[in-house]
């Protein structure tokens, strides 16, 4: 690997992962940023013992690679196109070979190969389907089906998502009627905290009292169209920044547009301007939740959804009112003062809403 | 082969990778891989370069369904989108002016915003809103179809770099303003401008590009200027009214650029720049002159050919000229001043470093040759003169280049290489 020349010529001594050492022309290697540093600033790579030790991420085939790239390319008098030729064929790799060599470029700081590379992989990805992708590049097809037919996918147009999304409601709707009284694994460590609280003091700003009140107020009313609103409901992903948009998209591209409360929503779609987007949303969300708020809703359809993927086990009913115990206590916290009095008045009735909420969504994703 | 065993290679590279790769991708794809894998769900969402055009939606014949889709794409991009942007790029044809827009400034403003193009429909041009003045981290801002309307407390955009504003509807004041405000400025664009009367104080200006109507133009304080472009439309009022307009041209516009490189001038900017002519000082030397360029140089007008020269000889280092001329032999009148190159033209002028000379549509009127003996008589390092007769010479051809055999070269590397038209 070591080409010695028989001239008068400095070389310097890199060091890989696996322990094997090679001498690299010194031009050659000062081609990349981290070996030039590396070489200023401590003097190592002078000799065998102190040969540089090249970032984790560059085995001896990809520094191959790379040291013949920096070999076509730090010699002057190659004209622009003949660089070019050369960089379409340096790139004709396996997607493998090609990521190892984006990473190991990056690690070595070398960012003209990180842009061919790069642009090589979105050559790759751009214009084929998902499925297509994740076979090019092996990737794990984890998403829940539901994840995948997010309102997030519906930005790229694909027209079966609205059908779709039509016979899962068809299909919660049957479900509502089979509903036992099961317990629920709860406890799931919320990963995005901060953005709960966040979102809540956005949504609520100065309305926290307001829909404290509303929400005691609808919640006979709404019992009947929980249906609806909680299909959209399920449709919406986890994470919390989206939940607003989600479940107006859901509720856009539902078939079924019965209640005041979905046409709302339907309205809201029209106005572009986000304030009042989101001042209907407060006042429609109060609607549905059965006194809950969105945010400790979307807490619950995360849960649920990270739940269903490990399947169903059985949980003692304690756990399930921890759960709902800790959820009070956090909405405490968001809401101030003035709001406690009414929720820990309705704390019981909230815990049982919360079992209900948590376990219907469970069944719907389980015989999904 | 076995797929099990094989590894996903592309997930695991850094983000910051991955978002180079997401970045070369148009926008639509990029926002696709949220599907690929539970991985890949938000990687999309931290792109800090987002370019928007009319391709992130599917091709529509009614343009408001486009427009309405155009709108809910990008709204819930950036809805979704995550940590700061440093580049915004809306670039389309569907989309009118709309508060959306608004809107969506306003949130970019919010988000740390550096970059900016912004080029919308044409049946109503985009009032920019206030929150655009507020984006003050902007170094970069490109402007097309629009109202530009600052708020009196509007102070300029301190890290500006690049500004270009083309068919933008704006003040005068409001665009010196605006130039004044921005110390950093380094390059300016300003296309299909009407009538703009324009003082450009820019202490770090090194490009300029000046394209339409322009009344008046002075360069009052661009002293690192180094690269100038002009397109100079006039009309024939606009010509009368130079006549009597006070003060040489030459002198306001390329009297304070020591730095200059390269000088590119087009369509009328001969014209304009011989007006006032004869008031003009002690001209200025261009040290670092090495590409001039002037485009439909009337060889008729005594004064343009003036201004020409005074260009030239003005530039010791010059390298490279190219010139075309607007001069036509079938309609020119009998030239008069023929003497000029005889009598007081600068003698003992030498070009010492011009090299290359390119000619374009010359129709072979008296002064044209004449220019082309001067030229050729005063570059001791010329290597190449190219010839493109014009299109309406037919006949007259035969007659230019026995004209140009005649003439004495000082240099005695020098090709002469008349191109035929290529028919």
């Amino acid at each position: 690997m070591a080409i010695v020349r028989p001239e008068m010529k400095s070389y310097i001594w890199l060091q890989t992962t696996d322990g094997s050492i090679q001498e690299v022309e010194e031009e050659v290697a000062m081609f990349c940023p981290m070996i030039c540093r590396e070489v200023l600033q401590t003097g190592m790579g002078s000799s065998k013992n102190y040969a540089i030790k090249l970032p984790q991420r560059v085995n001896p085939a990809v520094l191959g690679l790379i040291l013949d790239y920096c070999r076509f390319h730090q010699l002057p008098g190659h004209s622009n196109k003949e660089l070019k030729t050369y960089d379409e064929k340096f790139i004709r790799l396996d997607t493998k070979n090609l990521c190892e060599l984006t990473s190991a470029a990056d690690s070595l700081q070398l960012r003209p190969l990180v842009d061919l590379t790069s642009r090589a992989l979105a050559r790759i990805i751009e214009g084929k389907t998902p499925e297509e992708i994740r076979e090019t590049f092996h990737l794990p097809d984890d998403l829940t089906e539901e994840e995948k037919l997010e309102p997030l996918r519906n930005m790229t147009d694909d027209p079966r998502i609205r059908l779709l999304n039509r016979l899962y409601a068809r299909k919660r709707k049957e479900l509502k009627e089979r509903e036992k009284v099961k317990n629920v694994e709860v406890a799931e460590e919320h990963m995005d905290k901060r953005s709960v609280d966040d979102l809540l003091s956005f949504i609520n700003g100065g309305d926290g009292d307001s829909k404290c009140v509303r929400s005691a107020k609808n919640k006979k009313k709404n019992r009947r169209r929980k249906d609806q609103p909680r299909n959209s409901a399920s449709n919406n992903d986890n994470e919390n920044r989206e939940k607003e948009t989600e479940s107006l998209n859901s509720a856009h591209y539902n078939g079924a547009v019965e209640d005041v409360s979905s046409s709302n929503r339907a309205l809201m779609l029209q106005d572009s301007s986000s304030a009042t987007l989101l001042s209907n949303l407060d006042f429609d969300d109060a609607d549905i939740d059965d006194g809950l708020d969105p945010a400790l809703k979307e807490e619950i359809d995360r849960e649920v959804e990270d739940f269903a993927r490990r399947l169903n086990s059985v949980w003692p009913e304690r756990m399930q009112e921890i759960y709902a115990l800790g959820q009070e206590r956090r909405l405490l916290q968001i809401h101030g003062n003035s709001s406690v009095a009414r929720y820990t008045g309705k704390r019981n009735g909230s815990s049982m809403n919360v079992a209900h909420l948590f376990y219907r969504k469970l069944i719907l994703i389980v015989f999904l | 082969m076995d797929k099990s065993a094989d590894e996903d290679f592309i997930t695991d590279l850094p983000q910051s990778i991955i978002e180079i790769i997401l970045t070369k991708l148009p926008i639509r794809d990029a926002v696709r891989t949220s599907i690929l894998s539970s991985k890949w769900r938000y990687k999309w969402a931290t792109l800090t370069q987002l370019v928007f055009d009319d391709n992130c939606v599917s091709p529509f014949n009614d343009r408001i369904a486009a427009e309405n889709k155009l709108v809910k794409f990008i709204t819930r991009f950036l809805f979704l989108h995550e940590g700061p942007i440093h580049k915004f790029t809306l670039s389309t044809y569907y989309l009118q002016s709309s508060p959306d827009i608004d809107q969506w400034l306003l949130f970019l403003s919010r988000k740390g915003i550096k970059e900016l193009v912004l080029e919308v429909g044409e049946d109503e041009w985009f009032r920019a809103p206030s929150c655009l003045f507020a984006c003050l981290k902007l170094t970069s801002l490109e402007l097309l179809r629009c109202e530009l309307d600052p708020p009196p407390e509007f102070g300029g955009f301190s890290c500006l770099k690049y500004l270009n504003l083309q068919q933008v509807l704006v003040a005068p004041e409001v665009i010196e303003n605006l130039i004044s405000g921005c110390p950093l400025l380094e390059s300016l664009t300003l296309s299909y401008f009407d009538s703009l009367a324009l003082t450009v104080r820019a202490p770090n200006l090194k490009y300029l590009k000046l394209e339409g109507e322009f009344k008046d133009i002075c360069l009052e304080y661009t002293p690192l200027l180094v690269v100038i472009s002009v397109a100079m439309y006039m009309t024939d009022e606009k010509t009368e009214h130079f006549e009597q307009s006070s003060g040489c041209n030459f002198d306001k516009f390329l009297g304070g650029v020591p730095c200059l490189e390269r000088l590119t001038g087009q369509i009328y900017f001969t014209k304009y720049m011989s007006i006032g002519y004869e008031l003009g000082k002690v001209p200025l030397t261009y040290d670092h002159l090495k590409l001039i360029q002037l485009y439909q140089v009337s060889f008729e007008d005594m004064k343009e050919i003036l201004v020409v020269l005074r260009l030239i000889l003005s530039s010791p280092n010059l390298q490279e000229l190219h010139i075309s001329s607007s001069s036509n032999a079938i309609t020119a009148f009998e030239a008069s001043d023929l003497n000029f190159w005889e009598t007081d033209c600068p003698t003992g002028c030498t070009l010492k470093r011009l090299k290359t000379v390119k000619i374009s549509d010359l129709s072979g009127v008296p002064h044209e040759m004449e220019f082309l003996k001067f030229l050729l008589k005063n570059s001791p390092a010329l290597e190449v003169m190219s010839i493109l007769p014009g299109i309406y010479v037919s006949c007259g051809k035969l007659n230019v280049v026995i004209e140009l055999l005649r003439f004495r070269r000082a240099s005695p590397k020098a090709e002469i290489i008349f191109i035929q038209d290529q028919i």
